[in-house]
């Protein structure tokens, strides 16, 4: 038997081989809200490189026509044809290569008004449809080729959860699967998955286990009914392992823990399980495999709902299939993506004043936790060291490119009770500028290996849009100004800027069409949430609102 | 009748007062909170309150239906008619309106019994997930209106249990049949609910894809099973209150 067992590690290494160095790079498609199911939002495009870049320049533009909010989508493209949702879901199929309109499909205003956040980060596509969830919580299909409606089913009744869906569904085999907003009211968490045929559910998980659930000992009373987690982003899929990976959002209520936690004897239950988690789940059933959780009792709103980057990287010698993965906080932890173990943890902001500090196997160092009757300063802030925009990264340099915030705010906790639904933050945190500082944000390259910052390009106001990296060397991303820039992957210096307009804080992705390689980018500039509490911070500025996609290439003849 | 007038307007005072400190209370948990107003209203990231000189109607006007464009949602249906008005007097106060307007505040619907409380509970019980009547049915403002509005509510859990389900049919699509909720069978598209599952699907078809025919294999008792009959009985004796 023993014998037997020793086989075991080398049969499973060859099973589930290495990724290939560029298994989640895209190519001529952007499939996925983050490229590839590997979530690195980086493509093996090369066309557009550092050498000639300066002569990029816009190709075509397309205006949604809906400013409710602004445009946030990562705009997706298959097969030429370019999939772009609003924040009030209209969807529309446009030709990659012109910016025509082919379809477009218009989600019915909701009759009644609904709690929760106006806005839409991207659609999925998978067996011939369109995939995407709606301010009144429902997951729709509509057909990939007519952008009729296929299916839709809802979620949750948002009027009693206070919950909806922002983010961009993933869709895994035959399932699409989705998280939800929630996680600052009083509202249990949960990813769910559905046939992508037929709509019919596959499966929920709670973020929160329920009674006889293991885990379930980390809340007191009935707390876990409440007590937040909403996963509210979009998760990784790993085809080898058939694993799907989700970050789960912060525990609730946000600043104020003595209603959710045992406070027995034993201290280490008091951590409030899978909140502020990165969770392995079993594609087919949603079974849990394994967890990580990032911050135990967590009472800053440090979600852990970010993207998860899976990738192969070599560790002490030895190859690893690793995520990479970052907590609100800019805590940044690198797993053993099959078994969860912690291989290397760093904190990204300059700036850090919640924690002293973080041990190598993970552990918080001198929590400066808020407390009732007290206002505690503390960065960064409820914000982010980076917000929902995703980072990149790029297996040739092999750096992580993050665009960090520094920020700081005075948490007043207040000790109000669970209201179903309804908000559950339970505390004021006006956020302000970090001290002493002249620029409060950067983009910067990481190596997840050592943990180290090999570039950092400050800016002066704050970052708020995701990164996109391509084998050009090069790193995109776009400011609030309204500036849309690329940076050299291995330097960071500036290589080429186009003012697009209107504030950037969405998502970029990469493509090509008859072999033209295009970047695409969603701007304007939000006020509600993060987009307007950081523009506050700087009263002479005024970014613009808007909801329009820019696309660039090089101009036709220069290639 | 003038020493009257002077307690009315003494008890008129001292109710708006109660009523800010209700606001208060409200305005700390709801607009206070997060990336908005902070404390007092002086601002937490969406715009300061306190001392902008706005007026009560101006602030209802507002606070009822949010600001278009901005992060400012429409509380009118979020909140109780009670905590609107209380909100509103607070923010009032906040703008030197010493004793603000303060109607009194309306009940919304009938109030319910400790059994039909409890039903009202368990109808949209969010532990149950997609087991809860209010996967299906919306009544008084919550669930999700897959089936038509109830009318007659049944008289006894037998009964309940026992429900005949008509509007329920058999609809056939690539040999595949279903239970399904006709919603509309017209020239240009068909849409109805599946009912394989919970929750229930919406479908559209191309007309004449899909064959319906009446009758079907789908009883309510079936969706009805994560409830007890004492739970059955109080969701009842909800829905009797309710539906008044």
């Amino acid at each position: 038997m023993i014998g037997r067992m020793r086989f075991w590690p080398i049969l499973l290494f060859s099973i589930s081989s290495a990724l290939a160095q560029d298994a989640g790079a895209t190519h001529a498609d952007w499939p996925h809200y983050g490229g590839t199911q590997l979530s690195w939002r980086y493509s093996a495009l090369d066309q557009i490189n550092t050498s000639n870049v300066k002569a990029l320049t816009p190709a075509w533009l397309f205006q949604t026509g809906d400013y409710a909010e602004n445009l946030q989508a990562t705009p997706i493209v298959q097969d030429g044809v370019m999939y772009l949702i609003t924040a009030r879901a209209r969807v529309f199929a446009l030709d990659a290569a012109t910016g025509r309109e082919i379809w477009k499909y218009t989600y019915p205003e909701p009759a009644r008004s609904v709690p929760g956040f106006v806005g839409n980060r991207g659609v999925a596509i998978g067996d011939g449809k369109v995939f995407f969830g709606t301010k009144d919580n429902y997951l729709v299909a509509i057909d990939q080729k007519t952008g009729h409606l296929v299916w839709r089913v809802n979620i949750d009744d948002p009027r009693q959860c206070g919950c909806n869906i922002t983010a961009a569904p993933l869709v895994a085999k035959d399932k699409v699967i989705v998280g939800g907003t929630g996680g600052d009211g009083a509202h249990r968490g949960y990813i769910t998955a559905f046939s992508t045929q037929n709509g019919r559910l596959a499966w929920r998980w709670y973020v929160i286990p329920g009674p006889g659930e293991k885990g379930h000992e980390t809340w007191k009373g009935d707390s876990w009914r409440f007590g937040g987690g909403a996963p509210w982003l979009t998760g990784s899929y790993d085809p080898a392992l058939d694993l799907v990976y989700w970050g789960t959002g912060n525990a609730a209520a946000d600043f104020y823990d003595a209603d959710r936690v045992p406070a027995g004897a034993d201290k280490s239950k008091d951590i409030n399980l899978y909140t502020a988690s990165v969770v392995a789940l079993e594609t087919d059933t949603g079974k849990l495999r394994w967890h990580y959780q990032e911050i135990h009792d967590d009472l800053w709103d440090w979600d852990s709902a970010y993207e998860v980057l899976l990738m192969d990287r070599e560790i002490h010698g030895r190859m690893r299939q690793v995520l990479v993965h970052m907590n609100k906080s800019g805590i940044t932890s690198v797993l053993d993506r099959g078994t969860g173990e912690l291989l290397k943890v760093f904190s990204v902001p300059e700036v850090q004043t919640w924690i002293s500090g973080i041990t190598e196997d993970g552990k918080l160092v001198r929590r400066n936790e808020p407390q009732i009757g007290k206002t505690t300063t503390v960065c960064p802030t409820a914000a982010g060291a980076k917000s929902w925009n995703s980072m990149a990264y790029s297996p040739r340099t092999g750096f992580l490119y993050i665009p960090v915030n520094e920020l700081c705010e005075d948490i007043t906790p207040n000790d109000a009770p669970a209201d179903e639904g309804q908000n559950y933050m339970n505390g004021a945190f006006p956020v302000k500028l970090a001290p002493g500082r002249s620029t409060y944000s950067h983009v910067d390259a990481w190596d997840p290996v050592s943990g180290k910052r090999v570039w950092s390009m400050p800016y002066k106001y704050v970052l708020l849009a995701s990164m996109l990296a391509t084998a050009g060397d090069l790193v995109f991303t776009g400011n609030p100004e309204g500036e849309f820039f690329a940076l050299d992957a291995r330097s960071g210096n500036k290589l080429w800027s186009y003012q697009t307009g209107a504030g950037n804080r969405g998502g970029s992705s990469t493509y090509a069409v008859n072999g033209r390689q295009y970047i695409a980018t969603s701007t304007g500039w939000h006020v509600s949430v993060v987009g307007g509490a950081l523009l506050a911070l700087f009263p002479d500025q005024d970014w613009r609102l808007g909801s329009t996609l820019v696309v660039f290439a090089l101009p036709e003849g220069s290639r | 009748m003038k020493v009257l007038a002077i307690l009315c307007a003494l008890a008129l005072a001292c109710a708006a007062q109660d009523v800010a400190k209700r606001g208060e209370q409200v305005f700390v948990k709801t607009c206070a909170t997060g990336y908005c107003h902070g404390v007092r209203g002086v601002s937490s990231g969406a715009p300061r309150l306190a001392g902008r000189g706005f007026n009560q109607t101006y602030i209802n006007n507002v606070v009822t239906r949010g600001i278009t464009g901005t992060g400012m949602p429409s509380f009118g249906e979020r909140l109780s008619k009670a905590d609107l008005v209380a909100v509103v007097a607070y923010v009032a106060t906040l703008n030197g309106i010493a004793n603000p307007d303060s109607v009194a505040p309306v009940s919304s619907g009938p109030v319910l019994s400790g059994e039909a409380a409890h039903g009202a509970k368990l109808f949209s019980d969010a532990v149950r997930g997609f087991g809860r009547c209010s996967t299906c049915h919306e009544v008084a403002g919550f669930g999700i209106s897959v089936a038509a509005p109830i009318e007659q509510v049944p008289a006894t859990v037998a009964a309940f249990k026992a429900l005949a389900t008509p509007n329920v049919r058999t609809g056939t699509t690539a040999g595949e049949s279903m239970p399904v909720l006709v919603l509309s069978d017209r020239m240009q598209s068909t849409l109805f609910y599946d009912l394989t599952s919970t929750p229930p699907v919406q479908r559209e078809a191309e007309p004449g894809a899909v064959k319906f025919s009446d009758g079907s294999t789908w009883r309510h008792a079936s969706v009805i099973g994560d409830y007890n009959d004492a739970e059955l009985a109080a969701i009842l004796a909800y829905l009797r209150a309710a539906l008044k």
